[in-house]
């Protein structure tokens, strides 16, 4: 059986993406229309004349009817509609696995470590620095005051990070 | 008969796309659509644009899985049942069975039936 050529799967795909094809099917289809064409040259039409017709078949009608079940199909029923967040939205049709969506669903816990974190090392910082000028240490010294809640600050953002760092790396995607 | 048969169709696709899977093992979508071909000697003709919505939606409920392989330079999709998948194949062609058994008994009644009637 005669395969088609780069060029020739290359022209079948433009045609499906004019006709309104999108990602989520494209090479799917060019797959099937391909196979369609070498099936009418098989049996001993000329490849213009199969192309054609596969053309014909997948025509925009064709396509967008199929894009617009397929979207019926797929999309988050209204009663999910109701609970799923932003993320879940713009994840729909897309790899969650990823990472990008991990990444967005934790964006608040990181937001707050890093904050924590920035803020405890200034503490720490500022505390260090004053109590060294006093000569004296103490932690009942304002200096010290602002090192210990700077120190306890520092460790909780970083031990959050952690745990977060851990649940990533052993995570199951469940999709 | 075009109109009517992709009506009646649109029940039962994912029974048979279930079914065909669960005999052949893997299979990609224009192999499907030629064996529905093939075994209903061109009577049902399976569109793309019935078969793959119904494809996906299969993988995203977890009855499929699917694997990508590179044939003759374009990538070809190829689709297997997952245990769950299996199960769901048994179940939709029993209860479609039945179904059938059902129609059949509510398009020709029993004659011993209607004479008792009269």
């Amino acid at each position: 059986m005669e395969k088609l050529s780069s060029q020739q799967i290359t022209r079948l795909r433009h045609h499906l993406i004019q006709n309104g094809s999108d990602e989520s099917l494209l090479s799917e289809l060019v797959d099937h229309m391909a196979c369609e064409v070498e099936y009418y040259m098989w049996i001993g039409l000329p490849f213009e004349t199969a192309i054609d017709k596969a053309m014909l078949e997948a025509s925009s009608d064709a396509v967008g009817t199929l894009q617009e079940t397929y979207r019926d199909a797929l999309t988050l029923k209204q009663e999910n509609m109701a609970q799923a967040s932003l993320d879940d939205i713009v994840f729909e049709t897309r790899n969650k696995a990823y990472g990008a969506y991990y990444l967005r669903q934790n964006y608040g816990n990181s937001l707050r470590d890093a904050l924590l974190g920035g803020a405890g090392f200034f503490l720490m910082l500022i505390g260090l620095i004053s109590g060294l000028n006093q000569g004296k240490w103490s932690y009942m010294t304002l200096s010290g005051a602002m090192w210990l809640v700077g120190i306890s600050c520092v460790a909780f953002s970083g031990f959050s990070w952690f745990i977060q760092n851990m649940k990533q790396k052993y995570m199951v995607v469940n999709d | 008969m075009e109109s009517s048969t992709s009506e009646f169709l649109r029940g039962v696709l994912k029974t048979i796309v279930l079914k065909l899977l669960a005999e052949r093992g893997t299979m990609y979508g224009y192999e499907i659509t030629q064996a529905v071909k093939e075994r209903t000697k061109g009577q049902i003709t399976l569109t793309f644009g019935a078969l793959y919505p119904v494809l996906h939606k299969l993988e995203q409920d977890g009855l499929l899985v699917t694997k990508s392989v590179e044939v003759d330079g374009r990538l070809r999709k190829y689709y297997s049942l997952t245990p769950r998948g299996t199960e769901t194949a048994i179940q939709k062609v029993s209860d479609f069975e039945r179904f059938m058994d059902a129609m059949r008994a509510l398009l020709f009644p029993p004659s011993s039936l209607s004479l008792g009637h009269s």
